[in-house]
């Protein structure tokens, strides 16, 4: 996209113009701040954290933020979905925090430009007094597609006549750790090979172990017109809560 | 409407060769130039070059997604330890795949990084000098080329969100006036 852009800049007449080629993820993985827009901190599916003392949230913070104060930090990122995109803000501790989180393994931890102060400059939203809401709710949406656990359940237990679920994982992993009910062993690697024993009116969910397979499967289906999608859900996740079978 | 359409075609055509600089977004509205044929060819070739999109150890599966916009297809290649370059298959990034057909499968034979070719004129600019930059609050027009959401969730300090579609559409509008400022163009990889 950006060789694209400077392509195109190019063309118009511009003289001086570089591309940036590592990006945002480089520029991230060497700790330097990154920061998100006030439209997404207020309409995204994000987590706001508050780093400052406490004493500072109760008296004001940006709408919707948990408090977490930097000393906390630590001993809290478990509490903290590591796949949400992470939002903090506070005085000078907040760089401290974003490098801590990154260095965790937080894939996306970004910054509120100008923090607490600059949000109220811009006349955004605030609240103030006690903190009613520190356990972290994060729900993560479902992606292009993805079956939703709900679904995938309905399927499991046999409820849902019109699903077929395949697990895409070796045999020997079935073998050694069990299947759903309900389910179709097909190995992802043997998908080309024997789609062709699958029905195309029936909605067909694949899982594996983590949904990386689940995902490669599903796109391989897509193409050949099946009514697919995967679980992106780490199948020994409690969450899954489904019925296994020993073979 | 449509003169203005075929007066681009030639300058769409270059972009959309060379817009492999950067990892590909799922939800990018991509270029619909005229490729319908590019799978096929590369197939015939024994050829994929396009975005890795998922790799199993465990299955020893890759699958690649070559062409462009509506004739984007995710194909599967089998790899094995005959397969030269399996490293260079990592989700995200670009490569190119020469593959073998045995039997009902295809096996990569060797697996290439493709490298992001710099249009004429342009030249790179790596963390540490755009850091400093930055830093020093040098005169530059940082643009971020991806799609608006992925701006809104992480950008850089001070840059400005033009995707590349808008860029298409609203041209040097939403640039400088001065042509001789510094542009500096950044996207979400290759990672």
């Amino acid at each position: 996209m950006s060789t694209a852009s400077a392509g195109l800049a190019k063309k118009f007449g511009y003289k001086n113009v570089r591309v940036y080629l590592d990006g945002e993820p480089a520029w991230a993985k060497a700790y330097l701040p990154t920061y998100a827009t006030h439209d997404f901190i207020k309409n995204g599916n994000v987590v706001l954290v508050d780093v400052r003392p406490s004493e500072e949230a109760v008296k004001g913070r940006i709408k919707g933020a948990y408090s977490i104060p930097y000393e906390q930090l630590d001993d809290r990122l478990d509490d903290i979905p590591r796949n949400a995109p992470v939002i903090l803000y506070g005085d000078q501790e907040v760089l401290d925090a974003m490098e801590d989180m990154r260095d965790d393994g937080f894939k996306f931890v970004s910054l509120v430009r100008g923090g607490f102060a600059g949000w109220i400059a811009s006349g955004e939203a605030i609240e103030k007094g006690p903190i009613f809401n520190t356990e972290i709710r994060w729900v993560r949406k479902l992606g292009k597609g993805e079956v939703s656990l709900d679904d995938f359940r309905k399927a499991a237990s046999g409820e849902d006549k019109d699903a077929i679920i395949i697990d895409a994982r070796t045999k020997e992993e079935v073998a050694e750790l069990g299947t759903f009910k309900n389910t179709i062993n097909i190995p992802l690697d043997e998908i080309p090979a024997r789609m062709n024993e699958l029905p195309k009116d029936k909605k067909i969910y694949v899982h594996c172990s983590t949904g990386a397979r689940a995902d490669m499967a599903y796109k391989e289906l897509i193409k050949s017109g099946y009514n697919a999608k995967f679980l992106l859900l780490n199948i020994a996740d409690a969450e899954c809560d489904c019925e296994i079978i020993r073979p | 409407m449509y003169k203005k359409f075929i007066k681009l075609l030639p300058g769409l055509l270059i972009i959309g060769l060379l817009s492999f600089g950067c990892a590909q977004s799922p939800d990018v509205k991509q270029e619909m130039t005229p490729k319908a044929s590019q799978t096929q060819q590369q197939a015939e070739k024994n050829v994929y070059k396009g975005t890795i999109v998922g790799k199993s150890n465990k299955a020893k599966t890759i699958s690649i997604e070559v062409g462009k916009g509506k004739q984007a297809q995710t194909m599967m290649v089998k790899f094995d330890d005959q397969t030269k370059g399996v490293e260079h298959a990592v989700k995200g990034h670009a490569a190119i795949i020469t593959f073998e057909k045995r039997g009902n499968d295809v096996y990569a034979k060797v697996i290439k990084q493709k490298l992001a070719k710099l249009p004429q004129g342009v030249t790179e600019i790596k963390t540490e000098e755009l850091s400093a930059l930055v830093t020093n609050a040098h005169k530059m027009y940082l643009v971020d080329s991806r799609p608006a959401s992925r701006y809104g969730q992480s950008h850089l300090p001070g840059a400005v969100s033009i995707p590349v579609p808008i860029l298409k559409e609203k041209q040097a509008a939403l640039l400088p006036v001065d042509k001789n400022e510094l542009l500096i163009f950044y996207c979400g990889g290759p990672t």
